[in-house]
């Protein structure tokens, strides 16, 4: 479908989880949705499964700056995220995981209690009344492991992996949740165990939007997608409302104009405020929806870090799936252990390009190199937990520009003492689960540039507080939405794509319903 | 290939790296051109990831790279130079190993040091034999995937369980905030 310019549209920004699942519900309902891509469309078979040339492919690689004390500045300065600027977004290289928030993870406030140098906040919302919109998003992603859906089986990434954490005494460890076919569902067939998940996925086993809502929202008819299209200003009329999207071709640098009624932004945890921010107005002098000066703040990426170990016998955990692995006997709070919230362990495979890359950023000599001699008989894991909401973790308009002349963004971020906390915790279980089984040698191995990125445009219950109310409609500008992960108040302890994708269902069906009643 | 500003400024970070692999600019004056320096760099390269498994050629390869870089520009090309000069004055390629680590410590903080090394970790780890040494098979998707059989080929430890464990429900869905909030924080920060 073709909308004009100067109609005044449905406009979405971002086709990644949250926007491309947006413009779908709208567009199943009969409205008309442009939806603005900073990258293009790259259709699955033209997915390159070699790590470099996908990340090249895929990455996003605009200039951004960063500040802060953790090891990754030093590491990768430039390179705070790991994520994609194409069609699909950033779930374009998301392994699959899809566990749920728990329920007092929507409470933390009222849960931990208070943490020093933390701005924990309770959601507006809970996990009652987001129950039926996870069973949702788990029947949109074909989760494995719900509505009947069968189980991965086991890699030998997987074995050496759930054998550590039984003889450790862990129960709950399977090969999902996962967001890739065990079997056919959904039109995209089951995994061929192919591996290369973090690449795109050739085969479209793995959910991911460019496979699912994009193609679905292209056959209602209803949808425009403009691929290579980055939105640059939100623009506003005299009441203060949301009036149009400046967004530029990234191919000619033209810059262009579309009208707009309603606005849903989802360009992820560090280009969402990174809009607002550039949208200084008269009217906005902070940035557009930022009387609450929280545009930008509590930028969070998850408690990361990996534990690897090698064996006497071969592994090659490099073959089939990259993260159906799953244990979550470690997710509870349980203050004892010397921090609040907890985390999930779950397998993860690196090709030799990457983890030459990322098993210990900077380092060389002999004893880097016999760590990567024992690449055949090497298992992974990754640890992913809660990490604390920090007022000053911020994205902010830096003095540097990008090659289009914007102002780059600077992306501070400091661990919070919780933080290194448990992830000594998870460091110290996950080499335990490993030693179980004979491990030679463990590493612990420094968080890779983020891909889980949240917060930045947090949820709250009043306006002071956040940026967006519960259903992610800004406190200060009624007709614009954020409908990616940086809505999230708190981040849990689980991976964010399935949350972002309820949120992203529930907002649609809000949205189409205030539209149908004029209320927008 | 044209190397933007923003490479050449994280260049030092090896992420990025991969992106100028095979750049080369016109240069009116090239440094490492002469007969042995591709050598002095790779024995550079083998000192930084030692491998007794690769060949030699594999560190040829990645020394290559390195020399290409060092001539992308004229600041490059200057501290390219002079490292490379140190290694000659040195006899780096002579020395025993220990001493090697030794010397690479001592110039660890050079833009040198930086170039190569950060060339050398994506580039070697990247390089087509290493996989075939490291047994890594990569891509398979033109073959259907790897097999049942194949993927899961691991015999040396029991067939783990692949569902979740029955109690799992209840464990996750035991998670109200008041009974947890009930839970004393100690502080250990």
């Amino acid at each position: 479908m073709k909308i004009d310019k100067k109609e005044k549209a449905v406009v979405v920004i971002g086709s990644g989880p949250g926007g491309a699942q947006v413009a779908y519900q709208l567009t199943k309902q009969g409205i008309p949705v442009v939806l603005l891509e900073a990258g293009r469309r790259i259709m699955k078979e033209e997915y390159v499964n070699e790590e470099w040339p996908a990340f090249s492919q895929m990455a996003w690689l605009d200039k951004r700056t960063m500040t802060g004390n953790s090891r990754i500045v030093k590491d990768f300065n430039g390179l705070p995220t790991w994520l994609v600027k194409a069609v699909g977004g950033t779930a374009t290289h998301w392994a699959g995981a899809t566990p749920r928030f728990l329920d007092y993870e929507w409470k933390t406030k009222s849960t931990y209690g208070s943490v020093d140098g933390a701005t924990l906040m309770d959601w507006p919302i809970d996990g009652k009344e987001m129950k039926p919109y996870y069973v949702k998003a788990e029947d949109a992603i074909g989760s494995t492991h719900r509505g009947g859906r069968p189980a991965l089986p086991a890699n030998n990434n997987y074995k050496v992996f759930a054998e550590g954490a039984k003889r450790n005494g862990y129960k709950f460890y399977a090969t999902g949740p996962y967001g890739t076919n065990a079997a056919p569902y959904d039109g995209r067939p089951a995994s061929v165990q192919d591996g290369f998940n973090f690449q795109g996925d050739k085969s479209g086993a793995k959910w991911n939007p460019n496979v699912s809502e994009i193609p679905k929202a292209l056959a209602t008819g209803k949808l425009e997608l403009r691929e290579n299209s980055q939105a640059v200003q939100i623009t506003t009329d005299s009441s203060g409302k949301a009036d149009g999207v400046l967004y530029m071709d990234t191919k000619t640098k033209a810059l262009h104009r579309q009208e707009a009624k309603v606005i849903c932004v989802a360009g992820n945890s560090i280009e969402t405020p990174r809009l607002f921010l550039m949208s200084a107005s008269a009217r906005h002098p902070n940035g557009l929806a930022n009387s609450s000066d929280q545009v930008g703040r509590n930028y969070m990426r998850h408690l990361t870090g990996s534990v690897y170990a090698t064996f006497d016998k071969p592994v090659n955990f490099f073959r089939g799936e990259t993260m159906a692995g799953f244990l979550a006997d470690e997710v509870k709070h349980n203050p004892k252990r010397g921090f609040v919230g907890g985390y999930y362990l779950e397998t993860l495979a690196l090709g030799p390009s990457f983890l030459g890359a990322f098993l210990d950023p900077g380092k060389w000599g002999k004893k880097f190199a016999d760590m990567m001699d024992g690449y055949q008989n090497m298992a992974g894991m990754w640890i992913v937990g809660e990490d604390m909401p920090q007022a000053n973790n911020r994205i902010t308009l830096g003095s540097a520009k990008d090659a289009f002349g914007l102002p780059a963004p600077n992306v501070h971020f400091d661990d919070h003492p919780n933080d290194t906390a448990m992830r000594n915790h998870a460091y110290e279980k996950g080499e335990a689960i490993y030693k179980a089984v004979g491990a030679t040698q463990t590493y612990r191995v420094t968080p890779y540039p983020h891909t889980h990125n949240l917060g930045s445009m947090r949820m709250s219950a009043k306006a002071k507080d956040g940026v967006v109310d519960k259903y992610g409609r800004c406190h200060d500008v009624k007709n614009l939405f954020v409908s990616d992960g940086s809505v999230m108040t708190t981040g849990a302890a689980c991976n964010p794509t399935l949350t972002i994708t309820a949120l992203a269902i529930r907002q649609g069906e809000y949205l189409a319903e205030q539209l149908k009643k004029g209320n927008v | 290939m044209k190397i933007t500003r923003r490479e050449l400024l994280i260049s030092a970070g090896s992420l990025l790296a991969y992106s100028q692999l095979g750049s080369l600019a016109n240069a009116e004056v090239n440094i490492a051109a002469q007969p042995g320096d591709q050598e002095m760099i790779a024995s550079m390269c083998k000192a930084l990831y030692p491998h007794d498994r690769f060949p030699m050629n594999i560190y040829m390869d990645i020394a290559a790279g390195a020399i290409k870089k060092g001539n992308a520009d004229t600041g490059a090309k200057i501290s390219f130079r002079a490292g490379l000069d140190g290694l000659k004055i040195n006899s780096f390629d002579k020395m025993s190993f220990k001493k090697q680590t030794k010397y690479l410590n001592s110039i660890a903080n050079t833009p040198f040091f930086g170039l190569v090394r950060g060339h050398t970790v994506v580039a070697l780890y990247d390089h087509k034999e290493v996989h075939k040494i490291f047994g890594y098979q990569g891509a398979s998707f033109d073959r259907g995937g790897y097999k049942d059989g194949e993927y899961n080929d691991l015999s040396w430890l029991p067939e783990p369980r692949i569902e979740e464990h029955p109690d799992l429900t209840a464990f996750l869905d035991d998670s109200s905030p008041k009974k947890y909030a009930s839970l004393k924080t100690k502080k250990t920060f």
